[in-house]
């Protein structure tokens, strides 16, 4: 591995530790287990759902909707689109809840139905874009300002250089890092191995590791 | 437990507990590991960045009375398959013989159709132009028929029409050889197109005139 690419400008602003209540090693992921995949109430919203009682939606909307949104943001760069997703969702859900076997868990089955909508908004997003000309090749994902309090350069940075990742990488970096679910969660969303959504981790914080790095390169080169 | 410089790509990809914790005793000694591992955590770290759980107070309610609407729509259209989810329920024999039943049903139905079968009553000209086969030799049968009978009415006009003796018969004379140059021009194409119901129409049509007036002349016989 080359030079320490996170030690950014950013670096000093930033906790060097996690914050309390979220988990940053590997390790402890594993041995925590996620909340939402061994909930009892998972299996109880399940069944209310197919019962069809709209207020289990609600419940299940209280519980993940934030999740929810922020995932979809993440994945689409636009608040808007993000809504217009989980809307999608919550009826892609009703109207397949029959289909629901409880192979998985019923939030992993949700957020595997709200990725792939995500993507299919974000290709028709881009089959629109193609219409356009003289298209930006960094508006490929817009970046909407986000609440006051963060690091807007920092996540400014983290969000293109994640736009710059393959849809697969960008998929498990934000469930695992950004949204706290485990490898076997992710697997089971993306229909993927286990071993597969570790190894694609692995290469997407590579790849982060060196898009953040190049601007600094360049810079501390120029100076 | 010990850990090498070489182990860091490994432990990044899936270590253990163990291995992480043995990862941070060999970095507080190893000053490139404690750089790439400071870095590898602060990417975790800046990810909570993208972690924003603000309140959309206006979300739910849109997502709310979508499934409202979406859950009446679906009640008033159960889809054909909900309807018959019983199916499912029944014991696979019960289905088996179900569907042999059915089976029966339909080869039963199909076998009483083709055997009562209604024949046709006569040629339906009106409806189809161009006539089957079968129905085509009733029509050319029936034609030569009509032939027949309207020769013997000709047979009896003859010395009527042979001799004129008024212009009155003279122009029967002249109606009649027309009509039968267009009688004689129609079977032509008739017979090129023997199953053109129109064709047969307007032959039909000249058989009657070419009956009418050799009744006229018979009855104008002095």
């Amino acid at each position: 591995m080359g030079s320490v690419g996170l030690m950014l400008p950013w670096e000093h602003r930033i906790c060097p530790v996690a914050r309390e209540g979220s988990r940053v090693e590997p390790a402890e992921r594993g041995a925590q287990g996620h909340p939402a995949g061994r909930n009892p109430e998972d299996a109880a919203l399940a069944a209310a759902c197919q019962a069809g009682d709209l207020h289990a939606y609600e419940r299940l909307y209280r519980w993940q909707g934030a999740r929810m949104r922020n995932l979809a943001r993440n994945l689409l760069g636009s608040q808007s689109d993000a809504e217009d997703a989980v809307q999608e969702t919550f009826m892609k859900v009703q109207r397949s809840i029959a289909s629901f076997r409880g192979q998985s868990s019923f939030v992993t089955w949700t957020f595997r139905i709200l990725v792939n909508t995500c993507h299919d908004l974000r290709r028709s997003r881009m089959r629109r874009k193609e219409f356009v000309p003289e298209e930006r090749e960094d508006a490929v994902m817009p970046v909407e300002a986000r609440a006051p309090g963060g690091h807007p350069s920092l996540k400014l940075a983290l969000e293109r250089a994640i736009a710059a990742l393959t849809q697969h990488q960008r998929d498990v970096f934000l469930l695992y890092e950004v949204e706290g679910f485990h490898h076997a969660e992710i697997a089971a969303m993306l229909e993927i191995t286990e071993t597969a959504s570790k190894n694609t981790l692995f290469q997407a914080k590579k790849n982060l590791r060196q898009t953040l790095e190049a601007p600094r390169s360049s810079h501390a080169g120029g100076a | 437990m010990q850990i090498k410089c070489e182990d860091l790509d490994r432990i990044f990809l899936d270590g253990s507990a163990e291995e992480w914790a043995g990862l941070e005793v060999h970095a507080a000694s190893c000053l490139e590991c404690a750089k790439q591992l400071q870095a590898w955590k602060a990417l975790g770290v800046a990810a909570e960045e993208l972690r924003d759980y603000q309140e959309t107070p206006a979300l739910w309610p849109r997502i709310e009375s979508a499934l409202a609407q979406q859950a009446k729509e679906s009640a008033s259209h159960k889809p054909w398959r909900e309807r018959l989810s019983f199916w499912r329920n029944l014991p696979m024999v019960w289905q088996a013989a179900l569907a042999g039943a059915l089976v029966l049903l339909m080869a039963g139905t199909a076998g009483y159709v083709v055997l009562h079968r209604r024949p046709a009553s006569g040629p339906d000209l009106t409806n189809n132009p161009l006539l089957k086969d079968r129905k085509v030799a009733e029509v050319e049968r029936a034609e030569r028929d009509y032939m027949k009978a309207i020769d013997k009415l000709a047979a009896e006009a003859k010395p009527q029409l042979d001799a004129p003796d008024s212009p009155l018969m003279a122009n029967y004379r002249e109606k009649l050889m027309m009509l039968d140059g267009a009688i004689d021009e129609l079977r032509m194409h008739a017979g090129q197109n023997p199953s053109n119901a129109h064709l047969r129409y307007q032959l039909l049509s000249m058989y009657q005139e070419k009956q009418a007036t050799l009744q006229e002349v018979l009855e104008t016989k002095p």
